[in-house]
């Protein structure tokens, strides 16, 4: 089991390097006259020291499990992407349709005329706000 | 006199029929949402932002401000009524929960609204008599001071909302990491866009506040799998008179405190609720039912509560620099609508400052009339199921997405800052100092370039300038005291560990 700890101390440094190393192939300059690339340099090196700290804390501190469950984040991407799709490809309906039905796998039990009543009222509201809104979400 | 006079200009702009009912849309929308398990005032008004794109300037700043201090209230009727605590009313879980276990739902839920209505009222004279004060000390204010103030701020910030210095530093460097993708304004050059034209104009904001509070928020709620049973006592509003009369010192304790908690940098409604709860406990001549469902548990924080939301605006609109994360969400709508905030703000725009000034006290009317007679109304919200609310929040987070550059693509972005979120949960990181270092970054930084360019690259400029060197000097102090208690406690405990072993062997 990862230690969340030192998760935490990683992901702070793999996101500080990834800056870095960006914010070094743009012209640095110097302080009077700084380049695009010289702020977030700045701002990576006292994050990579956090994330350090955060490590060195972890490894004198009991570790403390991650946990964490892909299926709930994997299927609410999932309602997400689909609605996108759907609603580019087909319309707007579709992609409530898509949104609704994908998530509901995420609650604790599903129901078939519990989505479908939900993607109607969703419907409406969607006709509510594009009629009386001005939302150019395409319907049909 | 001079106050006397901009209050009375502000209610002629907050009294208008079209503001009356922005404010009062505001207030219905933030207290129904901020009623709904999970979302506070922060995911509210991220989920609502989108919605005041398309009405007038002062309307959708009287909105946002209504659904601010609505969403406010909405959790500490959630938090009273079935203990559900959100980060902005942990503390009225105490003593109201304590009451409604009593059967004291209906006196609780007075309390709590005539005490937010009376530390509404106190914040509001303590604002149009110290904004424009603090505006014009905020004229003096240079590039480097700018620097520092902000400075001050992430570390207030970032201690007061997550409680480690480290954890809540390393979201505000993060945010404003994120505030750096885009063109830079000074050469033009993209930044960090990783070829998306989607990212030259920056991360969205809306994007990444839906994402790490909305989308992040919902899983998480999702994960816990709590099924809460919905509210379903008996409610008596009225409280007798000697009841009554308890409330009164309490909530006006709580609304000193709370005012002045308000102003400072990294204060806000969280701590000024702790800190008159802590007062009430100490001073009040009930101190010993506090804790077990007391008036005064109830009516000083609340009064606290409402007090910091509304002295909070207070360093916004004077000093143009956010205390908070709601504040910065707040900053951003008023750059949206082509307003920035800060000293020349009141000169400027006084039509916008004391109109929503004004609006603020209207909005606590509202709210009282709201809120105690049609308490039993908004209960029923509780009946809602999660799995019916939660397909519609990402609905409506689609459609926020969506409605700010008519873009489906927009959603993909969202759907990564709920993934980004959500990892950032799992790993304990508090989101909401991201969002301040998120929306200060670019003006850091833009300061920090003007103070480095003007001193011909010297560092020392910062210790040459008396206040940015006052506010560099007590963040110094700050963070070695934090430094200096950790070892300490390292020490302790390697010293107890050191006694127990050889007992135990």
């Amino acid at each position: 089991m990862l230690n969340q700890n030192v998760a935490r101390g990683v992901f702070l440094a793999a996101v500080a390097l990834f800056f870095a190393s960006n914010a070094l192939r743009y012209p640095i300059g110097d302080l009077a006259h700084a380049g695009p690339g010289l702020f977030p340099l700045l701002i990576c090196v006292p994050l990579l020291i956090i994330a350090g700290a955060i490590i060195w804390q972890a490894r004198l501190s009991a570790p403390v499990p991650l946990q964490f469950n892909p299926k709930n984040i994997v299927l609410i991407m999932a309602s997400l992407v689909g609605f996108v799709v759907a609603s580019e490809y087909v319309n707007a309906i579709a992609g409530i349709v898509v949104l609704v039905f994908i998530a509901g796998f995420a609650g604790t039990n599903y129901s078939w005329v519990r989505n479908i009543k939900i993607a109607l009222g969703l419907i409406v509201v969607a006709y509510v706000f594009q009629r009386f809104l001005g939302l150019n979400l395409r319907l049909i | 006199m001079e106050v006397l006079q901009n209050l009375a200009f502000g209610f002629g702009h907050a009294l208008t029929p079209e503001n009356l009912l922005y404010c009062a849309v505001g207030c219905v929308v933030g207290t129904l949402v901020g009623l709904l398990p999970g979302l506070g005032p922060l995911a509210t008004i991220s989920l609502l932002l989108p919605l005041t794109y398309s009405i007038p300037t002062g309307g959708a700043l009287i909105m946002l401000a209504g659904i601010y201090y609505g969403a406010q209230y909405g959790d500490s009727v959630s938090a009273i009524t079935m203990k559900i605590p959100h980060a902005s009313s942990i503390v009225a879980c105490i003593d109201g929960y304590q009451m409604t276990l009593k059967g004291k739902t209906g006196l609780a839920l007075f309390t709590a609204g005539v005490s937010s209505f009376i530390g509404g009222t106190v914040a509001i004279v303590v604002l149009a008599s110290l904004a424009p004060l603090l505006g014009s000390i905020a004229l003096k204010f240079g590039p480097t001071d700018y620097c520092a103030l902000m400075l001050f701020g992430f570390v207030c910030v970032s201690f007061v909302t997550t409680g480690s210095l480290l954890n809540g530093l390393a979201m505000c460097l993060l945010g404003v990491l994120l505030g750096q993708v885009g063109t830079d304004l000074e050469t033009g050059m993209e930044r960090f866009t990783m070829g998306l034209p989607s990212l030259i104009d920056g991360v969205s904001l809306v994007s990444l506040a839906l994402g790490c509070f909305g989308i992040a928020e919902i899983t998480k709620n999702l994960d816990a799998k709590e099924e809460r049973t919905p509210f379903n006592g008996k409610i008596k509003l009225m409280p007798t008179w000697p009841e009554f009369k308890r409330i009164i010192p309490s909530a006006l304790r709580g609304s000193v405190v709370g005012s002045f908690l308000g102003i400072l940098p990294g204060g806000g409604p969280v701590i000024a609720q702790f800190a008159a709860y802590g007062l009430d406990k100490k001073v009040s001549k009930y101190k010993d039912e506090i804790g077990q469902g007391a008036i005064e548990g109830v009516a000083g924080q609340a009064a606290a509560d409402e007090a910091a939301a509304r002295t909070s605006f207070i360093p916004l609109m004077s000093i143009g620099i956010p205390e908070n994360a709601v504040m910065a969400l707040m900053m951003a709508a008023f750059i949206i609508k082509g307003i920035q905030p800060g000293p020349n703000m009141i000169a400027k725009h006084p039509d916008l400052f004391w109109g929503l000034v004004a609006s603020m006290w209207v909005g606590n009317c509202f709210l009282l009339l709201l809120n105690v007679p049609l308490v039993r109304f908004w209960l029923s919200v509780f009946k809602i199921p999660y799995n019916v609310l939660f397909p519609s929040i990402l609905f409506f987070c689609c459609v926020g997405t969506f409605s700010i550059n008519n873009s489906l693509h927009d959603i993909y972005t969202t759907a990564a800052f709920g993934l980004i979120g959500y990892i950032m949960m799992r790993l304990a990181f508090d989101p909401a100092p991201l969002m301040l270092g998120f929306i200060l970054g670019p003006m850091l930084e833009e300061y920090f370039r003007r103070s480095m360019l003007l001193s011909r690259g010297s560092f020392l400029t910062f210790f040459e300038h008396p206040i940015s060197a006052t506010l560099l000097s007590l963040l110094a102090l700050f963070i070695g005291w934090q430094i200096f208690t950790t070892l300490r406690g390292r020490k302790a405990a390697a010293a107890t560990e050191g006694e127990t072993q050889p007992a135990s062997s």
